[in-house]
């Protein structure tokens, strides 16, 4: 009896043992290197971090194609400056070590002049140490108010702020006579970054968060959490998470019978919110920029034509429209090569630095950037559109 | 009291995915003693390949079938590929070589089947049912029918054929079930096999309400081993019950506590259970009850 206790004991240590090991195992892979071209000269290299596996997967993804895409685009038209663009693409599994890890890989071993990325607010924040350590910029791709606030000299973001995105959902709401929001997000960085920001505008806005509710990055049901919502007297249920649970809490809305309308983030603007949430994904309406119907800039506009060309050149090349996570590798990859253009002598990491501080009036796929000292994201509201899910598609809100 | 209903249902529903991934861990555990660390792999690969079938154009009953096959035929390869060849005996070789295989089969699945979460249409439409002020979903129902089915059925299996017996005295003591004529290493290989079918019954079942992805095993296969370790490993009924505990702790916690602790309470309820009673909650002489 006693040999038996013991070598259950052993095995269940060897085994929780083991469980740390696979875990830390999963996902690795998934490098890449794009970029040779016409141009001649010592390739400019720039790093990518993006989350090509895990909860991030379907945001890296396009991403990755925007960068591949793009960079062979720059370099079949001559380069920057006669100079070939190099990025050099890791992925993080949407795991904050790993992100690290590929910070300091592109930095000491490919001696990159600036890093794109991370995909995920937690990834970005988790990469600064090294960032700050070789003094590059970085260009993020994640939306948390924290990668821009307070201003970090070194760092710039190109998706919309939850600063801008809150209050103009807010608005929105209070628009359609709501005033009690029920709020669910998640606990990893861009859920949390929106909570703060939400429950700080609220009150400005004359609203209240009847409930506050949390949940864990890859949790798979939410239905206790949206009990506690459905038992308050909210009008409205805002979700604030831009993974793949963001499906799972839509289904459990429907399934539980919450008869409210629900609100999401510009996190869920993608196919495969509706493709996972199905029928539940019906109504529910989120603020995002105008890419997804570039008619709402105004046909002949400049931001049209650019949105309307990057949406065909990628449609032609990957056989699908992209998503406005996309469009946030393509604003962030040409802030840093448009920047690069106008750098005149040495392309040091601090005067490219200061060039992508200068941008001024560049229209992009997300909105028209005019970046300070002050302001490291650059677009306000009149960037975003509110959207509903109609029929499995978006259309503009009314 | 709805909400407390509500609270029970969700641990209930996902206690049952969580029992049938305990149930593979202690068959395994009862034929070779070692821990399978690729029993969340099974999980994924059910609802993957449920995904895969039914895009084929396969009708859904029979895509599922189709993968719980699919993934039985991959347990039993995986094991007379990867866990015979190393000559059995030693557990700790057994779950090294499991973890092996995890890694293999989670990269597998993300090569062939791509990164992106994947959706799974549920098994009946339509609104779900009330009870007592309480919604739950059909799928839920389908969760528990099923996973009551597969706990019957191996009952059966166990108790009422040769096979089953076969199975169970190999478990007791390999050398005289192969002195009585039983072929102890098919017996393994059927223990794989079987695992590998019940966690894609889970996978599969679950895959309407969740979503699947190629990363979805290896934190479903800690959840499940601790399902087992909570209930007793090596024994079913106590897998079982270790799967709907496990579920409900998590449940109530995000309900009444803060659903940013329900992993850390369920884990240290298993740590403090394992401290108390290293067998587990409901686990008497293991060995006897398989």
């Amino acid at each position: 009896m006693r040999g038996r206790m013991l070598r259950l004991s052993m095995a269940v240590l060897t085994a929780a043992l083991a469980a740390a090991l696979a875990i830390g195992i999963a996902g690795c892979g998934g490098d890449g290197d794009t970029g040779d071209g016409g141009s001649t000269g010592e390739p400019i290299k720039i790093g990518a971090i993006v989350s090509l596996t895990g909860t991030y997967a379907g945001l890296g993804e396009p991403e990755k194609n925007v960068l591949e895409m793009e960079v062979k685009r720059i370099n079949d038209a001559g380069g920057v400056n006669g100079r070939p663009v190099e990025v050099i693409i890791e992925d993080d599994a949407t795991d904050e070590a790993k992100a690290v890890a590929a910070a300091s890989k592109l930095i000491e071993q490919d001696g990159v002049v600036a890093i794109i990325g991370a995909t995920g607010t937690g990834q970005t924040m988790a990469a600064r140490g090294d960032v700050q350590r070789a003094a590059i910029p970085q260009v993020s791709m994640a939306g948390g108010t924290v990668i821009t606030s307070p201003v970090d000299p070194l760092v710039f973001a190109t998706p919309w702020s939850n600063l801008i995105v809150v209050p103009f959902t807010l608005d929105y709401l209070k628009s359609q006579g709501i005033t009690k929001i029920g709020l669910i997000s998640d606990s990893g960085g861009f859920g949390k970054d929106g909570q703060a920001v939400i429950a700080a505008a609220a009150p400005e806005a004359g609203m209240t968060l009847v409930a506050d509710e949390s949940f864990n990055p890859g949790d798979t049901d939410m239905t206790a959490q949206l009990t506690k919502i459905k038992n308050s007297d909210a009008q409205a249920v805002v979700m604030w998470t831009a993974g793949a649970e963001a499906a799972i809490i839509a289904k459990n809305v429907a399934d539980l019978g919450i008869d409210l309308p629900l609100y999401g983030s510009h996190g869920i603007a993608r196919r495969e919110f509706i493709e996972g949430a199905g029928a539940a994904a019906e109504n529910v309406k989120f603020a995002a920029g105008k890419v997804l119907i570039p008619d709402a800039y105004g046909e002949g506009t400049e931001a049209y034509t650019v949105a309307t060309e990057f949406i065909d050149r990628y449609t032609t090349a990957y056989g699908e429209a992209p998503s406005t996570f996309a469009g946030h590798a393509y604003d962030a990859l040409y802030l840093i090569v448009e920047a690069a253009k106008r750098v005149t002598g040495d392309l040091t990491p601090a005067a490219l630095r200061d060039e992508i501080e200068a941008t001024s009036g560049f229209v992009g796929i997300g909105g028209t950037f005019n970046l300070s000292a002050e302001d490291h994201n650059g677009m306000n509201a009149s960037d975003l559109t509110m959207y509903e899910i109609v029929n499995g598609g978006w259309i503009v809100a009314q | 009291m709805a909400e407390l209903l509500q609270f029970l249902v969700a641990g209930l529903k996902n206690g049952s995915i969580y029992a049938l991934v305990a149930l593979g861990f202690t068959i395994v555990f009862a034929a070779t003693g070692a821990i399978n660390f690729a029993q969340g792999e099974f999980f994924m690969l059910g609802g993957m390949l449920g995904v895969f079938f039914s895009g084929l154009g396969l009708p859904l009953p029979l895509a599922a079938v189709a993968a719980v096959a699919a993934t039985a035929a991959i347990g039993a390869a995986f094991e007379l590929l990867a866990v015979r060849p190393i000559g059995g005996g030693d557990p700790l070789r057994i779950i090294m070589v499991t973890i092996g295989g995890a890694v293999v089969l989670r990269q597998l699945a993300l090569h062939l089947f791509g990164p992106d979460e994947r959706a799974l249409a549920p098994f009946t439409q339509g609104e779900s049912l009330k009870v007592f002020g309480a919604a739950i979903e059909r799928q839920t129902v389908w969760i528990w029918a099923l996973t009551a089915l597969a706990v019957v059925a191996l009952a059966l299996l166990y108790r009422r054929t040769t096979f089953g017996r076969a199975m169970r005295a190999t478990s007791i003591r390999r050398d005289a079930a192969r002195l009585v004529g039983i072929n102890a290493s098919a017996m393994v290989t059927a223990s794989f096999a079987l695992a590998a079918a019940l966690g894609a019954v889970g996978g599969l079942v679950v895959a309407p309400l969740t979503q699947t992805a190629f990363s979805v095993g290896a934190g479903m296969g800690v959840k499940g081993f601790a399902a087992a370790v909570l209930g007793g490993l090596g024994n079913p009924i106590a897998a079982v019950g270790g799967g709907l505990i496990l579920g409900l702790l998590e449940s109530l916690t995000a309900g009444y506590v803060d659903p940013v602790y329900k992993d850390a309470v369920a884990f240290v309820v298993l740590l403090a259970v394992l401290f108390l009673r290293p067998k587990g909650l409901l686990g008497g002489s293991g060995r006897t009850k398989v």
